[in-house]
């Protein structure tokens, strides 16, 4: 093996590699060491992820690469076997120093860990964390003994705190090109459990606050209650801290449409931009708050050491359906948002565990599926039942998940369980420095690569609804608009003609032939085309339905109530009827189509998100391919068991 | 109490100690289990288990170490003489 570059000759960059156990605290380490954003780079020639980030020490620039957790030199997953390859210099250039990152509490474990990384030849520098813990727990460290017996420069960090960053960065940059010591020959080749005792110092092992809190968050009882309670709290807080944000983004687009609505004339340019990019945008930037909030709530119940045992309570029954413990977060959030679910599936390391937990993520009932449920319910349904059948909607995703998810991992991800053998980190507090970066990072990759792919989607959903334009009707109705007569009602009327329009345009869209042509497939749901267009249109967001079903039914009101100015969509959809007359919705139909939508893929950020976090097409292709098909099947199963039991439309 | 010759982890009562003799087999589980501080001679208490007793909890080296009842069942162990 070639020794490293030297640094000075060739470039200025220093790369340190951040190595260690699980749950050591890495990530905190490199959050404090450099305080900048973290840079998700690919290992060469493979789609594993690291994370880089930098920061300057005098002249040099220090790169620090923080990789995945690894027990030992033996590479089991894919993900393992990329950073041991790394480690070792395999197929690229190796990083110049090591960064063991050692947790103080156990160091029996620690140490062999850290032999194996001292024989690969590397200089090494260790960062002792997590000393005040193992302090606390009774087990505390002579730190100048280990030091002399590992015989490699050793910084004492706190993750919590930062303390010793300065320490850290300038041991790297001084440990760089040093050759191997026979010191450090001399740690590899001792024996790690008796160097973790010889070190130890006399203390009083007691009843650490980790074991009190255990005993009720473990409890037979108490654990899957406080559970139930933490999670239940997590979600509301997702559902309603987050509306007032959403509400703000949902006011911002309002005021740029309009901005936009009063520079450029009416047209496609302005139908373009306002119903094109400012929704498109919004319907992106809409996510974020419950993104920046989901991501930050797991990070604080990951770093304070209560996801593992969210995952040691869970594992026994997510593992009947074929999952593991770790699916408990991305599959809890994604009733919140599929998006941070899906994007919190990182922690579960087996392959296959984690493309199942993905592709299952999106059938959880998210919060943009709500406002569909709101209004059909409120439409046909009294308060009870509306409630019951809320209640049903929701369960519907978990229930069809399991299934999915237990022929998966029997049929395509067949075999291979991941094992559990998981370290149970002692309960600490969170740092919100660690928190703001980690959400200031998921917030930042969402908006670049969903926020891409959805806005083209919206763009070019908005274009079939919009073209061709039919100059037949521009003149009819700007001829029936000047013909209005002067008065009071004469903005209403005016109004009510523009909706109408509006209307008439989208009726003879590409979108409506297109949603006309393929009618007939959702026929045998109770769909009427306008509920056809609708559900076409929400493909790209499925808060697109709402607005798209208000505009198609603008149309039918004002024939049918010729004196109201705004009858609503509850009314309208209630009063619905096709050309010859008859109602083209009633209770049955409403049910079909929620069950449709509870179930239906219809939203490209969570495809992107897919494709993002598993490197392939096939899986958001799959996800989408069979959550449609899943969708058209229960949706026509209750028109037509209705239909049969006599609650269908009037023939 | 005279304890059978193939005793695993998977057979300790709560906060009953015992002593690694060896891990059972060659594969990456065994692998994965010795990376995770089970090597022989070591002493591992249990801890508790979760509701519907699997997974378990054990403590060595001064952690915690959560393993399922099939995987504890690969680690045989001497019974730790009462201290």
């Amino acid at each position: 093996m070639t020794p490293p570059s030297l640094a000075g000759t060739v470039a200025d960059d220093v790369v340190v590699a951040l190595v260690g156990r699980p749950n050591v605290g890495k990530t905190s380490l490199l959050m404090h060491l450099t305080g900048s954003a973290q840079r998700p780079v690919n290992f060469p020639g493979t789609s594993v992820e690291r994370v880089e980030s930098c920061v300057r020490v005098g002249d040099r620039r220090l790169r620090v690469v923080d990789l995945p957790g690894i027990v030992s030199l033996h590479a089991q997953s894919r993900d393992e076997r990329v950073t041991i390859d790394y480690l070792r210099g395999e197929g690229t250039a190796p990083p110049d120093v090591l960064c063991a990152v050692v947790d103080a509490g156990k160091l029996g474990v620690e140490l062999r860990l850290l032999q194996q990384l001292a024989r690969l030849g590397r200089p090494v520098v260790v960062a002792l964390t997590k000393l005040d813990v193992a302090i606390r727990s009774g087990a505390p460290v002579d730190t100048e003994r280990l030091q002399r017996a590992l015989g490699v420069p050793l910084v004492v960090t706190n993750g919590f705190t930062g303390d010793g960053m300065d320490a850290l960065r300038a041991a790297v940059v001084g440990a760089v090109g040093q050759a191997r010591t026979d010191a450090a020959d001399g740690a590899a080749a001792r024996d790690p459990a008796a160097v973790a005792s010889a070190v130890r110092l006399p203390g009083r092992a007691s009843r650490t606050a980790t074991d009190r809190i255990d005993a009720v968050l473990l409890h037979k009882l108490f654990g899957p209650l406080a559970l139930a309670l933490v999670m239940l709290l997590m979600f509301q807080l997702v559902f309603t801290a987050a509306r007032p944000f959403v509400a703000a983004v949902e006011w911002v687009q309002g005021v740029c449409g309009d901005a936009i609505a009063a520079v450029v004339a009416d047209g496609a340019l302005r139908s373009c931009l306002v119903d094109g990019i400012v929704n498109g945008l919004g319907s992106v930037f809409v996510f974020v708050p419950q993104i920046a909030l989901l991501i930050g709530l797991v990070t604080v119940l990951e770093s304070s050491g209560y996801m593992a045992r969210a995952v040691f309570l869970l594992d026994r029954l997510l593992r009947k359906v074929g999952l593991t413990g770790r699916s408990f977060v991305p599959l809890t959030s994604s009733f919140a948002c599929a998006i941070p679910g899906i994007l919190s599936s990182r922690i579960i390391a087996d392959e296959r565990d984690r493309i199942a937990t993905i592709v299952v993520a999106p059938l959880m009932s998210c919060s943009a599926r709500l406002p569909v449920y709101v209004v059909l319910l409120a439409a046909f349904f009294d308060p009870i039942t509306a409630g019951l059948l809320l209640f049903l909607l929701y369960m519907i995703g978990p229930v069809t998940g399991a299934f999915v998810a237990l022929l998966l991992r029997r049929t395509a991800l067949r075999g291979g369980r991941s094992p559990l053998a998981m370290e149970m980190p002692v309960y600490q507090r969170p740092s919100l420095r660690v928190v703001w970066l980690q959400v200031r990072a998921a917030v930042r990759q969402f908006l670049v690569t969903a926020g891409t792919v959805i806005l083209l989607a919206t763009v070019v959903v908005w274009a079939l609804g919009y073209y061709p334009r039919s100059p037949a009707i521009a003149r009819r109705y700007a001829a029936a608009t000047a013909a209005v007569p002067a008065g009071p009602d004469a903005d209403a009327a005016r109004a009510r003609l523009h909706a109408q329009e509006q209307a008439e345009y989208l009726e003879q869209s590409w979108l409506a032939s297109l949603g006309k042509a393929i009618q007939p497939v959702f026929a045998p749901a109770g769909f009427d085309w306008r509920h056809t267009v609708g559900v076409l249109a929400a493909f790209p967001a499925r808060e697109l339905v709402v607005p798209t079903l208000a505009t198609l039914h603008s149309l039918g009101d004002l024939e049918a109530d010729a004196g109201a100015a705004d009858p609503g969509l509850t009314t309208a959809l209630r009063h619905a009827t096709d050309a010859r007359g008859r109602p083209t919705m009633n209770g049955l139909v409403a049910l079909s189509m929620m069950a449709f939508f509870a179930l239906c893929s219809q939203c490209a950020s969570t495809l992107a998100a897919i494709r993002r976090e598993t490197h392939s097409w096939k899986w958001p292709a799959f996800t989408f391919g069979y959550m449609t098909a899943l969708a058209w099947l229960v949706a026509v199963a209750i028109y037509q068991v209705g239909d049969w039991l006599g609650y269908g439309l009037p023939r | 109490m005279q304890l059978p010759a193939d005793r695993t982890l998977a057979h300790l009562g709560r906060r009953q100690r015992a002593r690694v003799r060896d891990v059972v087999g060659d594969d990456d589980l065994a692998r994965r289990l010795v990376d995770q501080g089970l090597w022989p001679g070591v002493e591992v208490e249990l801890l508790t288990a979760a509701p519907g007793g699997d997974p378990l909890l054990f403590v060595l080296h001064g952690f915690r170490l959560a393993l399922r009842r099939d995987e504890a069942a690969r680690v045989r162990v001497d019974a730790e003489p009462a201290s």
